[in-house]
């Protein structure tokens, strides 16, 4: 009876142990795997690279610009694609990334040059962004950004 | 021992999630209740509703804690006067909810008056059997803005 009573908790510990090491371990690897998607998805838009862009953005992305438009996919891609939207360049700071199941959600900052509708513009923008994970990727869902205020000159 | 934290959340939350999960309306009424709370300064109602890792993000880029909000909230920092909400949408995956949509608000700041336009992106957890507000997203847009 002594080993009955000493051997069943140490099972459910093992048990425990491992499922939550695998539980954690998944989060780890797809942490890491949120934070290349979101540095793909910034470089993608740079190169106006459509294909990447359809792989990293949700069929039911909603795209809410810092001026209040909403862009679904289709005409966000099109956007980059056709010159009207030109990143020139977009450098993100990842401030915190967490992840709620197979949503994962990151916030940061990122230096933005852009011409849109041929006039150039360079600011800083506040973001969030919500990624699912779908078919083995994760896929960007959600974007909004507000514009920060201009640094003062030094 | 701290290696128990996460290995109960990872055991335990699934078990808990299970046992009920909340819908696209009750997170829009989560939603609503939050902006009544802050409307009333009701700090018990928001502590229920604001989720403990919440991380909140005005239309000014700046980000606070669920502590830091509540305490501007019920102290009077910010004093909300008038706030009018409209979702747009509700996405449901799992045990979180996204929600965008917009509000007018009339407020006080360091006693300084402000009136917005803003459109706004909440990501909502079921947590303990109620929608808790995780995150909090939002700009100051043109009025007329769709």
């Amino acid at each position: 009876m002594k080993t009955r009573c000493t051997t069943l908790p140490a099972t459910f510990i093992v048990v425990a142990a491992l499922m939550s090491g695998s539980c954690l371990a998944k989060d780890n690897s797809r942490e890491a795997a949120l934070r290349s998607a979101e540095v793909a998805r910034f470089q993608a838009q740079v190169d106006a690279d459509g294909a990447a862009l359809g792989k990293l953005l949700d069929a039911d992305l909603e795209y809410s610009h810092s001026n209040g438009k909403l862009d679904g996919k289709s005409a966000f891609i099109a956007s980059i694609k056709d010159g009207s939207l030109d990143y020139i360049s977009l450098e993100p700071t990842i401030q915190s990334l967490r992840l709620f199941g197979d949503v994962g959600v990151i916030r940061g900052l990122a230096k933005v040059a852009v011409t849109l509708d041929g006039k150039t513009s360079e600011f800083t923008i506040g973001y969030s962004d919500v990624w699912l994970w779908k078919d083995g990727r994760w896929q960007m869902t959600e974007w909004r950004s507000t514009r920060l205020p201009d640094a003062p000159a030094k | 021992m701290k290696f128990l934290v996460p290995l109960a959340a990872c055991l335990l939350v699934p078990m808990a999630q299970a046992a009920g999960r909340g819908d696209a309306a009750s997170a829009r009424a989560a939603i609503q209740a939050r902006f009544d709370a802050a409307l009333k300064a009701d700090a018990a109602a928001l502590d229920r509703l604001l989720a403990d890792d919440l991380d909140y993000c005005s239309y000014l880029g700046t980000c606070q804690t669920k502590a830091q909000y509540i305490g501007d909230v019920t102290s009077g920092v910010l004093k909300y006067q008038a706030i009018k909400s409209t979702v747009d949408s509700v996405k449901l995956f799992a045990d979180t909810a996204v929600a965008l949509g917009k509000v007018d608000v009339t407020a006080t700041r360091n006693g300084e008056p402000r009136s917005l336009h803003i459109a706004w992106t909440a990501v909502l957890a079921w947590r303990d059997g109620r929608w808790q507000l995780t995150t909090w997203s939002s700009t100051s847009i043109d009025p007329k803005a769709k």
